[in-house]
């Protein structure tokens, strides 16, 4: 049984896809200093919440069926510490904090700790959207900041952004039961210090020390703001007709993540001035309840007001982009897509080629007498009652019948 | 966003008075009460109940739903207490708390008066209990049927609600489709009816689109659905059985029966649009308990038999595509009678029939929620499944 369950259960955009990266590729490694990361596949514990949570998530749900209750009793079976990490498990319900606690060992001997890492409000509500909008979404940004703005959060929308970024409400669903020191936040420090993060999420998961790999391999770049106007059109005009498996290789992968987030020199998306003064007062009033709760907290709570306002001249609109930026962008996405139509036909017809050489393999092998010798004999059998009857002996005699369904 | 909602408080750890007449609340659902929530409070602010401690209330949508299934009958305590730790699957606004149990929550979504939620946020939390009743129940018992050494070649193809189940049928009596000189049997009737069966195919298979989005979807993509095109259908099975005279286009679906070489087979009858619609929802909630083709096959073993009863009217194509479906079907018969497909039964039974149904009898109006929620209800309480009243 684990001695030590570290749950991590968010929240999203803080560097997680990176940090369950490090844990997964490190594991072995990790192993070796008692510590378990249990994970076959390097997506198995995002499965898993969804399990839990009973959530469908475009036709991934069918391999989650079960996932939770395995990674749990994978935890139960290790010794030592074991780690568990997925950020949309910041959204679950109170009656599902309470299966995932007790289903790891908690009040059964099992020390369970919570972490969440937490980034400020003025980049997670830009970031909230770009990640909507490279699922499919076509809602604006205006639209978006009315529908969280909504303080009954009945749209999904609203329901979800609070569900995964409402800092107090997460942690009294996960930590209603625990001691505050057994509840670890982990503030994202300001923009200009890379490795300063990692440190953070290293002391909170007592990983100091070891010499682990820590290059990134799955990382979820930004885009700027044409470019993020771009992807939105795209989607309200291709969205019905695109199914959903090409969408994530075609858009969210090939346009999104592999050609457009290298425009790095294009605005970047912000908090619009006139919603910064909103942010942050909730966020200081996050703070001092935080505060007020005793949590351990690594790195620096005030990390969580965000930085000022940007100038309202300086502000680049995602719903009125710079259309210049914006055909731009959609000519490198033309020519990523043109490049990848013209790997395709390449592969194309490397298999016609393939295919074609069966064929002719497959003529030389019809060629051979003994092979046209013995289809002249079936069809002539077929033509006449008496011959069909012969060849159905000979069928069931022979004992594989083609008959059958 | 929260900021001026009250003080600031943790609402695990909150022990108002309030929370006690929550807890009693709780107590009078569980012994099959009645009383809404505000009425409750009014009449028990006041009280004490020092058993609580810290544990944490149901939420509003639970604690609601159990309060209507007491309405409409008498759960089992088992099903009252499945429903009280339940929690809606998928997205959508989560547990959320009593308005007036609880001191105001400076965080977390706002409570709520649970008489002011919507039929469908308790639908939500419905299908979660009905998705693993289905689950629970299994397969009914089938032997294993060997395939009979004289029967007629046949291949069923078409109207996939109709003809799924005539296969599905003909298995069962050891007459598995296919095999050497198999005719096809295109199955179909007037082109409205098949879409609707199209439609209630999707929500005893994978859910899908409700009734106005899938629609409005076929009309977007200015196509019918593969399975109601019998020309395109005919034209697919034509070359691979050996050309036209090996399909027949069956518009009278009680005529299948002969081409497949037997004597009656069932034409399933249509399930109600409400019953469709709860089907649909449960089919959601399905797809994170079982793999599809389970699902599929759960849904038409066990959901559909029991819906199959629920009075009311099928689906009904919205008047503005009427017209577009009548085209439609214009572009169907030529492609049967060009496709030189034997035809039994008339060609002119394609052309879609409206029947003369009230505003109430389309699928997506405005009170079909509360029907939906009453079914699920129904459902629930199904002594069938245990929902019912306690042995």
């Amino acid at each position: 049984m684990s001695e030590r369950v570290l749950l991590h259960v968010g929240t999203p955009k803080t560097g997680t896809s990176y940090l369950q990266d490090v844990l997964f590729r490190n594991r072995v490694k990790l192993l070796a200093s008692g510590i378990t990361y249990p994970a076959e596949r390097f997506d198995a514990h995002f499965l898993a919440a969804l399990d839990l949570m009973k959530m469908p998530w475009g036709g991934l749900q069918a391999e989650a069926i079960g996932a939770w209750d395995e990674l749990a009793a994978a935890v139960r079976k290790a010794p030592g510490t074991s780690i568990i990490s997925h950020e949309i498990l910041a959204t679950a319900s109170r009656s599902q904090v309470k299966r995932a606690l007790e289903s790891v060992g908690y009040g059964a001997g099992t020390e369970v700790h919570v972490i969440l890492s937490v980034r400020d409000l003025v980049r997670q509500i830009p970031a909230e959207w770009q990640e909507n909008v490279k699922h499919r979404a076509g809602l604006s940004y205006q639209d978006f900041l009315k529908r969280i703005q909504d303080p009954e959060r009945a749209s999904r929308i609203g329901s979800w952004f609070w569900g995964v970024q409402e800092i107090p409400d997460i942690l009294n669903r996960w930590g209603h039961d625990l001691p505050p020191d057994h509840v670890h936040l982990v503030t994202v420090p300001p923009p200009g210090a890379p490795d300063l993060l990692w440190k953070r999420f290293s002391t909170a998961f007592g990983l100091d020390g070891l010499d682990l790999d820590l290059e990134a391999e799955r990382v979820n770049p930004s885009l700027g703001v044409p470019e993020i106007a771009l992807i939105r059109r795209i989607n309200r005009r291709a969205n019905k007709d695109l199914h959903p498996p090409d969408y994530r290789p075609l858009v969210r992968e090939l346009l999104a993540h592999q050609t457009l987030s290298r425009r790095t020199s294009s605005p970047r998306l912000a908090l619009p001035p006139d919603v910064h003064p909103w942010v942050q007062q909730l966020s200081e009033s996050w703070v001092a309840e935080i505060r007020r709760r005793g949590y351990d907290v690594v790195g620096e709570l005030d990390d969580l007001i965000g930085g000022p306002a940007v100038a309202a001249s300086d502000y680049a609109d995602p719903d009125r982009p710079a259309e210049r930026q914006v055909a731009d962008a959609a000519v490198d996405a033309i020519k990523a897509l043109l490049l990848d139509n013209a790997r395709l036909r390449r592969e194309e017809e490397r298999l016609h080629g393939e295919l074609h050489e069966a064929h002719l393999a497959l003529e030389r092998s019809y060629l051979r007498p003994t092979y046209r010798l013995r289809e002249k004999v079936v069809r002539r059998l077929e033509r006449s009652l008496a011959g069909k009857g012969v060849l159905k002996v000979y069928r069931a005699a022979r004992g594989r019948s083609s008959l059958s369904a | 966003m929260n900021a001026d909602r009250g003080a600031t408080t943790d609402i695990s750890r909150s022990s108002t008075a309030n929370t006690a007449a929550a807890w009693l609340w709780v107590d009078h659902l569980r012994g099959g009460g009645t009383t809404p929530w505000a009425a409750w409070l009014a009449a028990a602010r006041d009280a004490d109940d020092p058993r609580r401690g810290d544990r944490l209330l149901p939420g509003a949508q639970q604690l609601e739903l159990v309060r209507r299934l007491n309405e409409a009958g008498r759960p089992a305590a088992a099903l009252v207490e499945r429903v009280l730790v339940a929690s809606a699957p998928g997205r959508g606004r989560q547990d959320l708390e009593l308005l007036g149990a609880v001191e105001p929550l400076a965080f977390g979504p706002p409570p709520i008066d649970p008489a002011t939620l919507s039929a469908d946020d308790l639908v939500r939390v419905a299908v979660g209990l009905i998705a693993e009743d289905v689950v629970g129940a299994g397969d009914p018992p089938r032997e294993p049927v060997k395939a009979r050494r004289w029967r007629t070649r046949y291949r069923i193809a078409g109207d996939r609600w109709l003809a799924d189940a005539m296969r599905t049928e003909l298995v069962a009596q050891g007459r598995p489709p296919g095999g050497r000189g198999a005719v096809a049997a295109v199955v179909g009737t007037d082109l409205a009816t098949m879409v609707a069966h199209d439609w209630l195919a999707s929500c005893f298979s994978d859910g899908g689109a409700d009734w106005t989005d899938y629609c409005a979807g076929m009309r977007r993509r200015d196509r019918l659905p593969r399975r109601v095109d019998l020309a395109a259908t005919a034209g697919r099975w034509a070359p691979e059985l050996g050309g036209p005279d090996q399909v027949r286009v069956v518009l009278d679906p009680a005529r299948v029966a002969k081409v497949v070489g037997v004597r009656r087979l069932v034409v399933l009858p249509d399930v109600a649009a409400d019953a469709a619609e709860l089907a649909r929802r449960t089919a959601g909630a399905l797809g994170i308990l079982v793999t599809p083709p389970r699902r599929t096959e759960l849904m038409r073993t066990v959901l559909r038999p029991r819906l199959a009863g629920v009075p009311g009217p099928r689906p009904v194509v919205p008047p503005e595509h009427r017209e577009w479906l009548e085209e439609q079907a214009r572009l169907v018969q030529r492609g049967i009678r060009a496709g030189g497909y034997p035809v039994v039964g008339d060609l002119d039974a394609l052309r879609p029939r409206w029947p003369d149904l009230p505003a109430h009898g389309l699928a997506a109006d405005d009170r079909q929620p509360d029907r939906v929620l009453s079914l699920a209800l129904s459902l629930l309480l199904d002594p069938a499944t245990g929902g019912g009243v306690d042995p």
